[in-house]
Order: C-alpha cells, then sequence, then structure tokens
C-alpha cells in the first residue's frame, strides 16, 4: 500500500545546497514529515535553505547538517552565555545567536526575590535553551527540568574562546571524541561546552589550559584519525 | 572587423575565465569568500544575522546591508549603484522571515578589476552567505555577456573587451538544482523556466541581442553553479 509507507529521500547522507528540492509531497496522504534545521516547505515540495549533508533520523525527521560561526537557538540545547545587561525581570545574555537571549532572575534553583543572583556584564552563564523560535528572544534557565541546578549557573575562572558551531557538537559526541580522551589521559582539566560554539576550560596550571585550548582550536581543520596524533605530538612537545 | 576568435588569450566565444572560490579567508567575519575570475578579485564579507534593524527597515523582515569599498579613492555614485543593485539581488535570494528583526551585513572589498566586477562581486556574496549559514531560497550565479558589432555574444567580458564593446549586460539566474522528479518537470523546461533574479545592461542593444545573451548566460551559469557546488562540498570540515 503505497501511502503507508514512509517516502525517503534520495538525498539522504548527500551534500545540498539552498534551492535542492528532497522530496516531493504531492504523492504522500497522511504522513508526518519533521524538518529540522535547513529544511523549509513550499507548496508541495521540500527545499533546503542552507548547505550542509541532508540527515535522516528514522522513522521521519530530516535535517541538514553543517557548521556555521553563529548559532541557531533551539529549545533543550545547552549553551554557554555571556551577560551583557540586567533589567528587573531578566539577565540579557548573548549566546551567538540572532537575537539576545533572556535568563529569567528566578529561574536557579530555590530562585526567590530575594536571594537574586548578582551577574556583573561579562559574567559566563552555563544555561538551558527553554524557548526558542525565530519571532521572540530565546529564553534560557539554569535548572533542569526537574528544577535542580545540575551544574548550570556561573562559571568562574577558567578561560573561554569560540569555536564553530560543527566542532562543538562533536566535542560533546558520544562516545568520547578522540581529542578529549587523548587530552584527559595525560593532563588534568575541567571544561565546559556549549553548542552555540563556546567552550571554557579551567584546570590547575595555566599551562593545562593552554595546552587544551590550542589542541582544540587546531582540530578545527582535522578529521578524526588526525586528531590523536595531532595531540601525541603536543603533548610530546611539553615533555 | 572583429571576430570571436580575436579575443585576448585566444578564449572562445563561450568560454569563460579561469574561477577560483576561497572559502572563508577572513577570520573575524562570519562567513566570507574571495572569488577569482581571471584577474578581477573580490573579497566579500558577511556579518549577521545580528540583532537589531536599521531606522526606516521593516522590523517583520531581515535587513541587508551592503558596503562595497572600490579598489582606489572614495566610494562614490558608481558604488552606491554597486550597492543597490547587490542589496536587491541578496534580498531576493535571501529567506527574510526566517529571522525578523535582524540586520545582515555584507562587505564587499574589490582586489583587483579586470571587466565583470558586478558578476564577480554578486558570485562572492552569494558563496560568502551560504559559508555564513544564511537561509536562502537558491543560490545566485552571476554572468557577464558583451554584444559585439556583428551580433555575437561574447561571455565573461574583460575590461579591455568592455570598452570597446557597444554594449554588455550582466546577468544572474538562480542556481541548477538537484530534485527529485517533479511529475511536471522535465530536464529542458526546466532550465528556462528558471527565470532572471537580475540584469544590469550598458549600452544599446536590440532584443534579438537582449535574448541571446541571456540564452547563452544561462548555459554558462549551469557551468557556475555546478562549480560552487564542489566548493561548497569541498570545504566542509572532516569531522562533520
Amino acid at each position: 500500500m503505497e501511502s503507508k509507507k514512509p517516502l525517503r529521500s534520495a538525498f539522504v547522507d548527500d551534500y545540498v545546497v539552498p534551492g535542492d528540492v528532497i522530496l516531493d509531497l504531492a504523492d504522500m496522504t497522511n504522513q508526518t514529515i519533521k524538518l529540522g534545521a535547513g529544511l523549509r516547505q513550499d507548496c508541495d515540495t521540500i527545499q533546503v535553505t542552507s548547505a550542509g549533508r541532508l540527515r535522516l533520523s528514522k522513522p521521519n525527521k530530516y535535517w541538514v547538517e553543517n557548521s556555521q560561526k553563529r548559532y541557531i537557538p533551539s529549545v533543550e540545547d545547552t549553551v554557554l552565555g555571556i551577560v551583557v545587561d540586567t533589567k528587573p525581570d531578566n539577565f540579557l545574555v548573548d549566546i551567538k545567536g540572532p537575537s539576545l537571549a533572556f535568563l529569567p532572575v528566578l529561574s536557579f534553583e530555590g530562585g526567590t526575590r530575594r536571594n537574586i543572583p548578582k551577574f556583573e556584564i561579562g559574567t559566563l552563564i552555563y544555561a538551558r535553551v527553554v524557548k526558542a523560535n525565530s519571532i521572540m528572544n530565546p529564553e534560557l534557565s539554569c535548572m533542569d527540568a526537574i528544577g535542580k541546578a545540575a551544574e548550570f549557573g556561573q562559571l568562574k575562572n577558567g578561560y573561554t574562546f569560540e569555536t564553530s558551531t560543527g566542532l562543538a557538537r562533536m566535542l560533546l559526541s558520544s562516545p568520547t571524541c578522540p581529542l578529549l580522551e587523548a587530552l584527559g589521559k595525560k593532563l588534568s582539566f575541567e571544561i565546559a561546552v556549549g553548542l552555540n560554539g563556546r567552550v571554557w576550560v579551567n584546570a590547575p596550571s595555566p599551562s593545562n589550559v593552554i595546552l587544551v585550548s590550542e589542541a582544540i582550536k587546531q582540530s578545527e581543520s582535522f578529521n578524526r584519525m588526525q586528531q590523536r596524533s595531532m595531540v601525541e605530538k603536543l603533548l610530546a612537545k611539553l615533555a | 572587423m572583429e571576430k570571436t576568435e580575436g579575443r585576448a588569450e585566444g578564449r572562445k566565444a563561450n568560454q569563460l575565465r579561469k574561477y577560483a572560490c576561497t572559502r572563508n579567508p577572513l577570520g573575524r567575519a562570519h562567513g566570507s569568500a574571495r572569488w577569482e575570475q581571471g584577474d578581477t578579485v573580490v573579497v566579500a564579507a558577511v556579518y549577521g544575522p545580528r540583532p537589531g534593524t536599521r531606522k526606516g527597515e521593516n522590523p517583520e523582515k531581515a535587513s541587508i546591508e551592503v558596503v562595497w569599498k572600490p579598489m582606489t579613492g572614495q566610494s562614490g555614485r558608481q558604488e552606491k549603484e554597486y550597492e543597490m543593485t547587490l542589496k536587491r539581488t541578496l534580498q531576493s535570494i535571501c529567506l527574510l522571515t526566517v529571522h525578523p528583526n535582524t540586520t545582515t551585513s555584507v562587505v564587499l572589498q574589490v582586489m583587483s578589476d579586470d571587466g565583470s566586477l558586478l558578476p564577480c562581486a554578486i558570485n562572492a556574496s552569494c558563496a560568502a552567505l551560504a559559508f555564513a549559514g544564511i537561509p536562502l531560497k537558491h543560490l545566485a550565479v552571476a554572468i557577464g555577456c558583451g554584444v559585439l558589432e556583428n551580433g555575437d555574444v561574447i561571455l565573461d567580458t574583460s575590461k579591455a573587451e568592455e570598452k570597446q564593446l557597444k554594449s554588455f549586460a550582466h546577468l544572474v539566474f538562480p542556481n541548477s538544482s538537484k530534485s527529485v522528479d517533479l511529475k511536471e518537470s522535465q530536464q529542458k523546461d526546466g532550465q528556462s523556466e528558471r527565470g532572471l533574479i537580475t540584469s544590469i545592461t550598458h549600452g544599446v542593444m536590440s532584443e534579438e541581442d537582449y535574448f541571446n545573451c541571456i540564452e547563452r548566460g544561462l548555459a554558462a551559469s549551469s557551468r557556475i553553479s555546478d562549480f560552487l557546488r564542489t566548493t561548497l562540498q569541498k570545504h566542509t570540515p572532516d569531522y562533520l
């Protein structure tokens, strides 16, 4: 029965550019397709709006995977933001997106009007995106879904730098990416990665901080195979 | 008498100069591209989308601002005209309703000018927008065509040729896209339905010559379109 079988695009895992038509909906009836980033519906067709690789997550979610310097907020992402302004109700946080994000002053564990945290301009915050659509400013929260703090909040000391969103996704991939594994075997450090392309590194000694951040910055252009050997070379220079 | 065989470096009428595109040569810009067509080189940088629109722009749509920097001298009327052409062209290929109330700035720097400057700039800015991840309806491919005395059409005019020609046109087409088989479309019909985004003409030419230019330009644009596709693909990082 033709209408029950989900139509799979012929271009899955191919590189697509804006303007490519990946699906024709005229044949399909009563089926739901979920569109992620980089795709839009134009009458009866699904067209690509950003260049990248088309991915399919069964049964019916499509998106275009690409790596950018800017970040497009989406719900349930964990990001690193920098406070740029404080208002009575919200902190205004820059998350490298098209608009500033709001962090309500009460969305911290046990937050009441009496114990509002005092964040100065320039504070680094690890938060979760709660609301994100193209019309409104995105909203963040420093609590997880249950209401616990769960490592969200201000990050003190350490060193922050910016990367592309693709590199941030790779650092957060599971199983642990070879880069962080190789670095973790020899050095001790703590790291926070925001899906918006910001990374925070902290270690007891400054040389560890510099090593880890340089290794990450340089791996923008290496693939997984080369990362391990690059890290080994870097560490050998130190010893 | 001008013969098509008489082009510099033995180029044929339909032959384009060697073109090249570099991805993100500028570290600080959110997306950038350096586009070379022969000796004409333009670097385009894209910053955005940034929050806030300028006064007078519609806040329900994203706005695009273009700054054109000439190779030497200050910006004058010619640069303002290029900026306006580019702004209108880019507005028609960008999806403006995806990020309302934001501004995307495109800055173009002319590195060297050997004819077909506007097409080169349009190609560079389109590539830069694609590298920056700005949502686009489709890519834009630009080409310059000139009309000789005897009515022949030559493509990708150099500066010397532009001075001698009585008329030439800069045309911008949407790119040729991959698509699953739509019921009504066939390859040849699909081509002619692609339409024209922008057309700037200089000098006087007859209707027939103009339509000739469009036809030749369309055929050549699919070559540039394929090149743009491979360039975008070639430079994706390996970890993706």
